[in-house]
């Protein structure tokens, strides 16, 4: 922008010194009047420049409205402007200048100046050619008395003519044209050469034809000249030439010089009026289209310093809109534009400042909320926040993944719905409903049972109402605790095992030996009847003790510590061995073993167990069916290996389902019930899991799933 | 004068209007090389009438001598011009010619014209600037000054061919 100003400036500055010589062209100095015509075609091209500058001005707005710079515009109608207030009076003061121009240059030319020096010319004429008559009758009458003389008389007569008529020079040629005599009035201002009259005039002369003329010689002015021929009256002689030279009267001369000096004058002036309007016309159209280019031109740049503050207004503006405070460039201008920026820039400083503080503001909050969220999403316990509608206002992910959904799922549902969206969720509803209805009651805690996909959770739960003040809502937290129970019960359950064991255990043997120390003793000195009762009773107790043993071992085995003989199995090689026992049983059993099962981690002992328990239960549960089956399935799931043990039995009963892990709980009329205690026991010693479940139509599945070697070291 | 005709090759063009060269030549003698040339002109009716109207007629007589190199531009060895100028001397009904050889006045405008058109011995250059056996080419023309007429004139000459009296160089060759 600013270069162009510099082009605009430069432009208009050349164009003033161009404008100033052609009207000094046009004008009658000679300066610069040679030059006219290429001042003239330079002043064009200046023109041509500047509309070639003024069209890319306009295009240069034209593009700046389209692109909708702010200001652009105004820019625009300030140049319009602009360029009316210099076309209006620009055109009237041309068009009335062009009128005057042309009426004045009319008003010259009149025709009674133009009579008047046409007659003042042909005065002058007439005064010389009187002068001329006269000098012609002089040059006859000296002819006349020389034709009467002898020519050699001629030379003597001459000078003596010459001076009684008052002729300045007189000379005599022959008929060839060489002079004869000549007779010089002595009185003359220099002396002359003779002037030897054209040979034309010589021809005309001998013709007998008299010449008379007026001459301009060199440095002398005007003469008259008159020449005839001199009939000699000799035979022997041809005509003779008289040439007689007479200066016109300085004083006529000079006034007959400047009639016609004016005259021409006049009439070159008369004949050029044409090319003189032309010229004038020409000049003050360049003047006018200068002046209306410079101001149009100029109109712009004016515009343009104008609308800049807008400009730079608008941008602060849209900075400020933006978030950027940075104060714009102070306008230097004094006018009600200047203080505008300045208080724009009063403005923007403090809104920068207040911005600032309320970003700190809100960076500390932001950093509060920021602790208090990661200390929540890092505890263990799941907490949700309720409103004073029981709508959820926010809940930790932990939360979320102790409830078994999703967290988005729960926010901002109110606890009455949630049985819609999460039916495993009912027993909650159950407990948190009546406690959030009774208002006295601030704070409470309770046990709940969830039944979710991975199985019975039993959650602790404990609510409390917050302070009116804060939000009069609710918080609610809650522990899994399922692990802790169950760890709790086991525990018991070993306790009880172990003591009972060792209870047991220790008067077992004494019972045997006695009875057997009883029979040996007995048996010789009773009589036979008495004797084989004694023998059967004696069995009797020896079997029920050893079953009370083998019982007590059971017992033992599953309250032992768990001590663990850890080396890398194949779980299926595991599955063979187990089943070549299983070949000759009643039913028959059927093995669908995943060929790339990886290895597992366990203890060859406890795991062949497992396997035989399980195949025992089977086993049980499918007593007096006709199609019994069993399948025994391995796979790999998710990075475990998966056991299956699937029967087409009667399946678990409801009841039971929930708590068949627990010692002593059974379906079978004989069993210790230690069986799946003992399975589920060895499993988590080795890091697995166990479930169970009925499947449909009839029977049941026990799922084992150990960790592989390979998921675990990928 | 020991004169003898260089050159005198002369494809003549006779314009209608206007002025060219009917026919030029260089003659030398023992110093100077001297141009003899004959133009035709006709004045249009403008200048015709500017003439009559008192108004002076410059016309320019231009001579140029070049040798062609053909390894650079040609090579300037003469360039010489000469101002003639016709008037019409409303007092005396005469017409003045000035020129080199001086003023001379007539009282037809055809005599004028003659004057103006026929160039006798114009001493153009001097004989030791030329090298024996070398080709040189001449040039020859003459022109109206438009420049010198009156500035309302020079305007109404702007693009006008009325004004416009320029004859083509004529061009021809010299040996010597």
């Amino acid at each position: 922008m600013a270069k162009l100003r510099y082009i605009v400036l430069a432009s208009v500055g050349l164009g003033a010194v161009l404008l100033y010589m052609l009207s000094r062209a046009s004008s009658n100095t000679a300066a610069f009047a040679e030059h006219y015509t290429l001042l003239l075609v330079l002043n064009v091209l200046l023109a041509a420049v500047l509309i070639g500058l003024i069209g890319y001005q306009i295009w240069l707005v034209k593009k700046r409205i389209r692109d909708k710079v702010f200001g652009a515009r105004l820019t625009m109608r300030l140049i319009i402007l602009f360029a009316l207030m210099a076309v209006v009076p620009g055109t009237l003061i041309y068009g009335v200048s062009v009128q005057f121009l042309t009426r004045s240059i009319e008003s010259w030319f009149d025709v009674r100046v133009d009579s008047a020096l046409e007659g003042g010319l042909s005065l002058g004429r007439s005064v010389l050619e009187a002068q001329q008559n006269d000098l012609i009758h002089k040059a006859q009458a000296i002819a006349i008395t020389l034709q009467e003389e002898s020519p050699s008389s001629h030379t003597r007569l001459l000078d003596q003519l010459r001076n009684q008529l008052g002729v300045q020079e007189a000379t005599l040629f022959s008929a060839r044209g060489s002079v004869l005599a000549i007779a010089t009035a002595t009185d003359a201002r220099d002396a002359i050469l003779p002037q030897m009259p054209g040979p034309a005039i010589l021809r005309a002369v001998r013709a007998q034809r008299p010449y008379s003329g007026i001459e301009t010689i060199t440095g002398k002015g005007l003469y008259l000249r008159a020449v005839v021929p001199v009939n000699v009256l000799s035979l022997s002689e041809d005509v003779r030439i008289l040439q007689l030279l007479e200066p016109v009267p300085a004083k006529i001369a000079k006034d007959a010089e400047a009639v016609q000096d004016v005259y021409r004058d006049y009439k070159e002036l008369a004949f050029s009026r044409h090319g003189l309007n032309k010229l004038f016309a020409l000049t003050l159209t360049m003047t006018l289209l200068f002046a209306l280019l410079s101001a149009i031109a100029l109109a712009f740049v004016l515009s343009q310093r104008m609308s800049a503050p807008l400009g730079l207004l608008a941008e602060g503006t849209k900075a400020v809109a933006k978030g950027d405070f940075s104060p714009m460039q102070p306008v230097k201008a004094r006018d009600e534009l200047g203080q505008l920026m300045q208080s724009f820039n009063t403005m923007t400083r403090q809104l920068a400042e207040t911005s600032a503080v309320v970003e700190h503001k809100q960076q500390q909050l932001e950093a509060s909320k920021g602790y208090l969220e990661s200390i929540l999403a890092h505890l263990s316990s799941g907490v949700i926040a309720f409103d004073e509608k029981f709508s959820v206002k926010s809940a930790n992910p932990i939360a979320a993944q102790l409830l078994g959904v999703d967290l988005q799922l729960l926010r901002g549902l109110n606890v009455f719905e949630w049985s819609e969206k999460a039916p495993q969720l009912a027993p909650l509803v159950q407990a948190l409903t009546p406690r959030f209805e009774s208002e006295g009651q601030k704070e409470w805690q309770a046990q709940i049972e969830l039944t979710l996909d991975g199985g019975a959770k039993t959650l602790l739960v404990r609510g409390s109402r917050l302070p009116a003040e804060i939000d009069n809502g609710y918080v609610v937290v809650f522990d899994d605790v399922t692990r802790l129970i169950q760890a709790q019960r086991d525990a018991a359950w070993g306790e009880v095992a172990r003591r009972l064991a060792h209870e047991i255990k220790n008067p077992l043997t004494p019972i045997q030996l006695s009875a057997e120390r009883l029979a040996h003793k007995l048996a010789a000195k009773l009589d036979l009847p008495d004797a084989e009762i004694l023998a059967r009773a004696t069995q009797t107790i020896v079997n029920q003790v050893a079953a009370l043993k083998s019982m007590v071992d059971e017992f033992s085995q599953y309250a032992r510590q768990p001590t663990l003989n850890l080396q890398t199995l194949d779980l299926n090689e595991l599955v063979g061995e187990v089943l070549t026992l299983y070949e000759t049983s009643p039913v028959p059993v059927q093995t669908e073993l995943a060929p790339a099962l990886p290895h597992v981690q366990g203890d060859s002992k406890l795991l062949r167990q497992v396997i035989h328990n399980l195949l025992q239960n089977a086993q049980d549960a499918l007593v007096g069916r006709e199609t019994a089956t069993i399948r025994v399935r391995t796979e790999l799931e998710n990075g475990l290996a998966v056991l299956r043990v699937i029967d087409n039995g009667v399946g678990f009963p409801p009841e039971i389902l929930a708590r068949v892990f627990e010692p002593y709980v059974t379906t079978k009329a004989k069993g210790t019930g230690l069986g799946l205690a003992i399975v589920k026991k060895i499993v988590e010693e080795h890091g697995g899991q166990v479930e169970v479940r009925n499947i449909e139509p009839v029977g049941a599945c026990v799922c084992i799933k150990l960790p592989c070697i390979e998921a675990s070291s990928a | 004068m020991l004169a003898f005709a260089l050159a005198s090759i002369a494809p003549i063009t006779l314009h209608a209007e206007g002025l060219s060269v009917k026919h030029a030549e260089l003659v030398a003698n023992e110093e100077w090389y001297f141009l003899n040339a004959d133009f035709s002109v006709s004045l249009t009716p403008a200048l015709e009438e500017a003439l009559n109207k008192g108004i002076s007629l410059n016309f320019i007589l231009e001579f140029e001598l070049t040798r062609s190199r053909w390894y650079w531009l040609d090579e300037s060895i003469a360039s010489v011009r000469q101002n003639l100028r016709i008037s019409y001397h409303a007092l005396t009904r005469q017409y003045h010619f000035s020129g080199n050889s001086g003023n001379k006045a007539f009282n037809t405008l055809a005599e004028a014209k003659d004057e103006l058109t026929r160039v006798a011995d114009w001493k153009v250059l001097d004989r030791n600037l030329l090298k024996k056996g070398t080709p040189y080419n001449a040039a020859v023309r003459m022109k109206l000054d438009v420049k010198q007429l009156p500035k309302p004139l020079q305007v109404e000459a702007l693009g006008s061919k009325d004004w416009d009296l320029a004859s083509d160089w004529h061009r021809f060759t010299i040996t010597p």
